[in-house]
């Protein structure tokens, strides 16, 4: 291990830049100057799917993810797994070195193994090679996948991603005839209704939908703000934006649907809903109905193909702004039949040479596809992975994959858009990529992904421009991290058909309803420790997964949060977890995310949560029906960041929640912000500049992307779930949720950077201090920990290292060598005993006075974006100086909704809030 | 005479004219009765001495090995969290000092008030006080995070010219505990040396003698020693008293010179005087209960003694249940959202059983001593006596607990649970002060015997 952590302090030392243009260090490289980060554009996938991102190197260390404004699914902000996936770059778990079972070996030996086999496959026309591969959309990997089909034609890809689109496919193909993806255009809509949809809930278009749904909501007219009906079984994030939410059992989501139609005119039978939801269903389709051409009905992943395709014709007969393109996923069925197929082939001794590309189906496959046994019975596998994960173990082959920021790639995004994916590193151990290895398999030995990408674009540009254009085209590419024009073309939908659709009865037992995991996705990220410490949208779980239940239910049941359930699915598995009680879930419906229980993530990610995997079925892989509910008797602490309570009053003064109604009046609502009770102490000046911070919580979706951005920028360490279950958190950031009249909301929550600051003037030694601009400045190594600042902060934003959190008493492994070259060499690494905080970014803050003094001018609006203002996909947080009058910071703080947290006591917080904004239908508030 | 002195009813019994009991009606009587188990060790076995040495040495241990380990590990052993960042350390802190507070009170302000029957109590009231007070000297340093930086709290000159930030409620504190601990000590001492001349004296053995002569700096009695003792002792006395106040007042002034519901309250600083001198009493009594038991002092500590410490301990427990009472009002009328929370959440939320406790012990039980039945039961009067002193206790860590875990944001209510090395240090400080306190009665007389042998001569004279 100590050679490995060397070998990558060398690696890491000697220079950080593609193998393909190395230069030695005795001579400056170009474009490198000690201490000044450089910038380089490339993409991340989630689900298959591209996000653009800049990401920022320090002397050849990638620290900090951004997102790049030219990337349509970016927009130059970014979600949690953009932002974390700096640290599973340096994870020391990662898989470093090809392994025969659990001998160490090279990449020579495995070719030699390989090329006999493939010389017989060869003969074969292919027949026996498999090879599986999560959603692609990368150009090259499908060009050398189909190079490598028309050589060897007996050959078969797979392609089965954890996080499947099968019943959105299904449905295109029932109301369409084939499949076309729908991109809402949300812009242009101004009535929604999602049936248990999530557009701006975790995936690969969150940053895009998020972004154009908030702007679809900013206007303060009542008829040109975009509003958002939901029906759903189980909180989504969607449902919480929306005006109008409604918690309904998943079976009788499909009837809301139906009655809508029936109103817009389809000749259905008449579906049975609660007299409750039928009402609701009626003003939705009024509503819906009145805004013909701007109205849309959007259908979650969790609904049948029917559903879908119902959907489809409603929007037909809306002239819903809705975008059809062909699908950027070029494999032509569905994920779960790709991988049953896989299944059979294997059982039939179809498939001899299985080569497995960045997927653990051993892991993520419903548990009627045993793949760990099915694997096993294959002569010859290789897995090639970031990790040696639950499939590698079952494998001959263990090849470690390089992580996407030491590869060349490319990438398209949901919309098509297609983005070089360029390496910021060499690799830190003896990884290849996919291109690679689908090269070695086509024959090509020396082949370098490098020029595999180059070969395709080049290619690509052959057919428009001459050949000598291609060296700057690819450069401007490369800098923009945008293959310029390359979305896919939108068209209109074909007339939906209408499909003959029926309704659904009530559930005899629970329906379980699974989604991917807002903090680990699919499990992917399960070992990233940012990410199991992120908390959670609603519940603010962290460390683990937990099953969802009504209120109603759990009392009915006798369950209270963290009590250990049995859950018998219509197979015979059982999987036990814990519950988690939650107001606003559906009767009848439970839910739980998948993306936990690993076993081989690594030391951050295994035995953390519970896998839901025994009761998935291929034929259910998301939605199991008649799932009976048995209490163990067992109970465990959930770890959660934010605990709830019954409140009496306290939510809505500390995120008071307005229509756009009362906003028209044009009243200001709340105390001033910049009311200024008596004091005895002489004022500040602040005649340079004065920062502050407005956060517009209507605009905030709860994403969590601000809070992981914060941690990465400003080295924040990980506690661990020990230290998290002792009510230790470090997060200088974190998203409150208060529930008034059962809506959750979201602020996120900095340090205020009070002008009258209740810590400044309790630090016995000057620790905590005000500075000319305003700023509430932790002076790291003068705290001598007396804490007595955090306990007289009203807002609770000082965090304190109780232990060498980044000081020798790291959580697990995070105090490996590697992990150290996360850190951003800007921001204090603090020690054990001191007390830390938000700063507002003070080293960018610094960096932006620096250049403005050289050009001997002053900071301009908009030069400091703080991480957690540039991570945020919906622009909730803006940042400024308030001496200037046009900052947009001064306007959004002079809001008529603008209000102070906990205004009432004299801090003079200079972080500000808008209040949270709705736009309900009179005829349904009650 | 003893009538025109005390105004708090004693004269109705006519036992309580005098404070010592026929044995000790002699000055040699007196000598001999204090001086014996120092000098004449054969007359004395030792054996529950030995015994309550050998545990307190244990717990001693204990309290250095948590200390060790502290300072290894890092706070994050004990139970603070994000939200609850002090805990048991500065409870037991405010403590300690309240216990600080009583021999302080009994040597100065019943000094100054000529409250005889003090003399047979004061010496070893001072004795408590003064390693009460240094133990609580211990914990601010230990609840530092960097707790080897603590002399930053100090103004030394240094190369960065960085001074305390003295609108710090924590540099007060610092202040007033050293001022405090210094004072302490000097009045302890001042006090002893006409004693220390006495067992110099009396001393057989020429090690005693030289090891007291030296203590004792030369005193031999003459009348201007005595004269310049009493000017000095009286002038310390007067200091003592607005010291030991404004000490109990700056470490009220630590939770009230905050922006917390249930902290920032005015009465903080009498409230905490009050507190202080109530458990300090209280521990005043155990202790005395014991030193009478162990050294045969049943004619220096008489029943008079215990009762009328009982009534002081009645009367501060009524000004304690009209200050928890002022709190309720006032957080009901000042009409705050967070203060009246905060009282709702003292009665019902997770820490009320303890709440409940820290009524009982310091307001319902001491209401036994209207009865002078009880107040004149000594077995009874320790019982109350340490009830108070775990109500005491109750109240300082509930404070802080209910306080930080329910103040404005809900978002950040959290709870606090104590872990083993919480326990590990309060129960080691406690065997820590009961070593010093055994050490003490093996060294240095018990009794202050001049005060004592003033006292019997003043009541002979009668």
């Amino acid at each position: 291990l100590k050679l490995f952590a060397t070998g990558a302090a060398l690696a890491l030392t000697s220079c950080g830049r593609p193998a393909e243009e190395v230069v030695p260090y005795v001579e400056l490289p170009e474009r490198l100057t000690p201490g000044i980060p450089l910038r380089f554009a490339s993409a991340f996938a989630l689900a298959g799917y591209g996000r653009g991102v800049i990401v920022t190197s320090v002397e050849g260390r990638p620290i900090k993810v951004d997102g790049n404004p030219g990337h349509p699914a970016s927009l130059g902000a970014t979600d949690v797994f953009a932002e974390a996936s700096v640290l599973s770059l340096y994870d020391p778990d990662r898989s470093k070195t090809v392994r025969n079972g659990t001998q160490i070996t090279a990449w020579s030996t495995f070719e030699a193994a390989l090329l006999p086999r493939m010389d017989e496959v060869r003969k074969r026309q292919g027949a026996g090679l498999a090879v599986l591969t999560p959603r692609t959309t990368s150009p090259t990997l499908i060009r050398q996948l189909d190079a490598l089909r028309k050589s060897l034609p007996q050959a078969t890809w797979y392609r089965a991603d954890p996080v499947d689109d099968d019943t959105a496919r299904a449905g295109a193909v029932l109301a369409f005839g084939r499949h076309l993806t729908a991109i809402p255009r949300f812009a242009d809509a101004r009535v929604a209704l999602m049936l248990d949809a999530d557009p701006v809930g975790p995936g690969p278009e969150q940053i895009r939908f998020g972004r154009d749904v908030i702007g679809a909501r900013q206007s303060r007219r009542v008829d040109e703000s975009l509003r958002l009906y939901s029906v759903e079984p189980s909180w989504t994030l969607t449902g919480a934006l929306a005006d109008h939410r409604l918690p309904l059992s998943h079976e009788l989501i499909r009837n809301v649907a139906i009655v809508v139609a029936r109103e817009l005119g389809a000749p259905f039978a008449d579906a049975a809903l609660p007299d409750e939801v039928r009402n609701f269903a009626r003003v939705v389709a009024a509503d819906l109905k009145s805004r013909t051409g701007r109205a849309m009905v959007l259908a979650g992943p969790r609904q049948s193909a029917d559903v879908h395709a119902l959907c489809h014709f409603i929007n037909g007969e809306l002239r819903a702004p809705i975008d059809f393109i062909e699908p950027v996923d070029p494999y032509a069925g569905g994920h779960m039949e790709s991988l049953r197929a896989l299944a059979d082939d294997i059982r039939t001794g179809k498939t001899q040479t299985l080569i497995i590309i960045d997927v653990n189906p051993v892991y993520d496959a419903p548990d009627d596809l045993p793949f760990a046994e099915l694997i096993a019975s294959v002569p010859f596998t290789a897995h090639l992975g970031l990790y040696d994960d639950e499939t590698a173990a079952h494998c001959t082959w263990r090849l470690p994959l390089a992580h996407p920021l030491e590869s060349w790639s490319d990438l398209r995004a949901f919309d098509g858009t297609a983005s070089i994916v360029q390496p910021l590193i060499r690799p830190l151990y003896d990884t290849r990529t996919a291109h690679d290895v689908l090269a070695f398999l086509g024959g090509s030995i020396a082949a370098s992904s490098h020029d595999l990408v180059r070969a395709t674009w080049q290619s690509a540009r052959q057919s428009q421009t001459a050949a000598g254009d291609f060296e700057p085209w690819w450069r401007q590419t490369l800098q923009d991290g945008v293959v310029a024009d390359s979305a896919a073309a939108k068209g209109t939908a074909p007339a939906a058909k209408l499909t003959q659709i029926t309704p659904a009865s009530p559930a005899n037992g629970f329906t379980l309803t699974l989604a991917p995991d807002p903090s680990v996705w699919d499990g992917r990220m399960a070992n990233n420790a940012w990410l199991q410490e992120c908390p959670k949208p609603f519940t603010k779980q962290v460390w683990g997964n937990a099953l969802h239940i009504s209120a109603a239910d759990a009392k009915r049941l006798e369950l209270v949060d963290g009590d250990i359930v049995r859950l018998r699915g219509p197979r015979r598995a059982v999987i036990e977890m814990p519950v988690l009680v939650r107001d606003g879930q559906a009767d009848g419906t439970i839910s739980a995310s998948i993306g936990y229980g690993r076993t081989r993530a690594g030391g951050i990610g295994n035995g953390v949560g519970f896998s839901t995997r025994g009761v998935r079925s291929a034929e259910a892989p998301w939605v199991i029906t008649d799932v009976e509910i048995t209490r163990t008797g067992g109970n465990q602490n959930l770890l959660r960041t934010q605990h709830f309570f019954e409140l009496q009053g306290e939510a809505e003064e500390l995120q008071p929640r307005v229509t756009i109604a009362e906003l028209a009046r044009g009243q200001t609502l709340f105390a001033a912000v910049d009311s200024d009770p008596p004091t005895l102490y002489p004022p500040h000046k602040y005649d340079t500049y004065k920062w502050a911070m407005a956060i517009d919580t209507a605009a905030c979706i709860g994403c969590n992307a601000c809070v992981v951005a914060c941690q990465a920028e400003n080295n924040v360490p990980v506690v661990g779930p020990d230290e998290i279950a002792r009510g230790r958190d470090m997060h200088w950031l974190r998203i409150d949720d208060y529930v008034v009249d059962g809506r959750p909301g979201f602020s996120p929550v900095p340090c205020m950077h009070c002008e009258h600051a209740p810590c400044e003037p309790v630090c016995p030694v000057a620790a905590s201090v005000h500075d000319s601009e305003g700023l509430n400045l932790q002076v790291y190594n003068r705290c001598v920990g007396t804490r007595f600042c955090e306990s007289n902060c009203p807002y609770k934003v000082r965090r304190f290292n109780f232990f060498g959190y980044a000081d020798g008493q790291e959580y697990g492994d995070l105090g490996a060598d590697i992990l150290k070259a996360v850190f951003n060499p800007n921001v204090t690494v603090r020690g054990r005993g001191v007390m830390e905080k938000c700063t507002y970014c003070v080293q960018r803050i610094s960096l932006a006075r620096r250049r403005a003094e050289k050009e001997n001018r002053g900071i301009r609006d908009g030069e400091v974006v703080t991480a957690c203002q540039a991570a945020c996909p919906t622009r909730a947080i803006s940042f400024g100086d308030l001496n200037n009058p046009d900052a947009g910071v001064h306007a959004r703080r002079h809001q008529p909704h603008s209000y102070a947290l906990l205004g009432d006591l004299g801090t003079r917080p200079r972080t500000t809030y808008l209040a949270r904004v709705s736009n309900p239908n009179p005829e349904l508030s009650a | 005479m003893m009538t025109a002195v005390i105004g708090n009813g004693l004269a109705a019994s006519p036992l309580a004219e005098r404070w010592t009991l026929p044995p000790a009606r002699d000055p040699d009587a007196v000598n001999r009765m204090v001086s014996a188990p120092l000098l004449e060790s054969g007359l004395w076995t030792w054996r529950a001495w030995w015994i309550g040495f050998a545990v307190s040495l244990l717990l001693t241990a204990v309290m250095v090995l948590s200390i060790v380990w502290l300072f290894i590990k890092g706070i994050g052993i004990w139970g603070v969290n994000s939200t609850i960042v002090w805990g048991f350390a500065i409870a037991n802190y405010v403590w300690w000092i309240g216990i600080g507070n009583a021999g302080t009170l009994i040597s100065s302000m019943l000094l100054l008030m000529r409250q005889k029957w003090r003399a047979s109590t004061n010496r070893f009231a001072e004795a408590m006080t003064l390693f009460a007070a240094t133990i609580a000297g211990i914990f601010p340093i230990l609840h530092l995070g960097r707790p080897l930086y603590f002399y930053w709290l100090t103004p030394y000159p240094n190369t960065m010219t960085v001074w305390p930030q003295w609108r710090s409620a924590l540099i007060w504190d610092f202040w007033a505990i050293l001022s405090y601990i210094l004072f302490s000590i000097i009045f302890w001492y001042v006090g002893l040396i006409p004693d220390f001349a006495t067992l110099r004296d009396r001393a057989k053995s020429p090690f005693k003698r030289t090891f007291y002569g030296a203590l004792a700096l030369g005193w031999r009695g003459a009348a201007r020693h005595w004269r310049a003792y009493e000017i000095l002792h009286l002038t310390l006395a007067c200091l003592g008293v607005p010291l030991v106040v404004s000490l109990h007042s700056v470490v009220g002034m630590d939770f009230a010179a905050s922006l917390m519901p249930g902290w920032q309250e005015t009465i903080f600083p009498p409230y905490f005087v009050v507190g202080a001198m109530y458990s300090g009493f209280a521990m005043v009594v155990c202790l005395a209960a014991l030193v009478r038991w162990g050294f045969n002092l049943q004619a220096l500590i008489t029943i008079n003694h215990f009762e009328v410490m009982a009534k002081i301990m009645l009367a501060a427990s009524i000004i304690m249940g009209l200050s928890y009472a002022t709190e309720w009002f006032m957080a009901w009328y000042g009409g705050d959202r967070a203060d009246r929370s905060l009282v709702a959440f003292e009665f019902t939320g997770a820490y009320w059983p303890m709440f409940a406790a820290l009524l009982i012990c310091n307001v319902a039980i001491p209401q036994g001593f209207w009865l002078s039945g009880l107040r004149r039961n000594v077995a009874v009067v320790f019982v109350i006596a340490v009830a108070i002193n775990i109500g005491m206790w109750l109240e300082r860590i509930l404070i802080i607990w209910n306080t930080l875990s329910h103040d404005y944001l809900p978002s950040a209510w959290r709870l606090f649970l104590p872990t083993i090395w919480d326990w590990l240090l309060m129960f080691g400080s406690l065997g820590f002060f009961a070593l010093m306190f055994l050490i003490f009665v093996r060294l240095v007389p018990i009794v202050s015997m001049h005060e004592v042998r003033h006292l019997v001569a003043e009541e002979a004279a009668s």
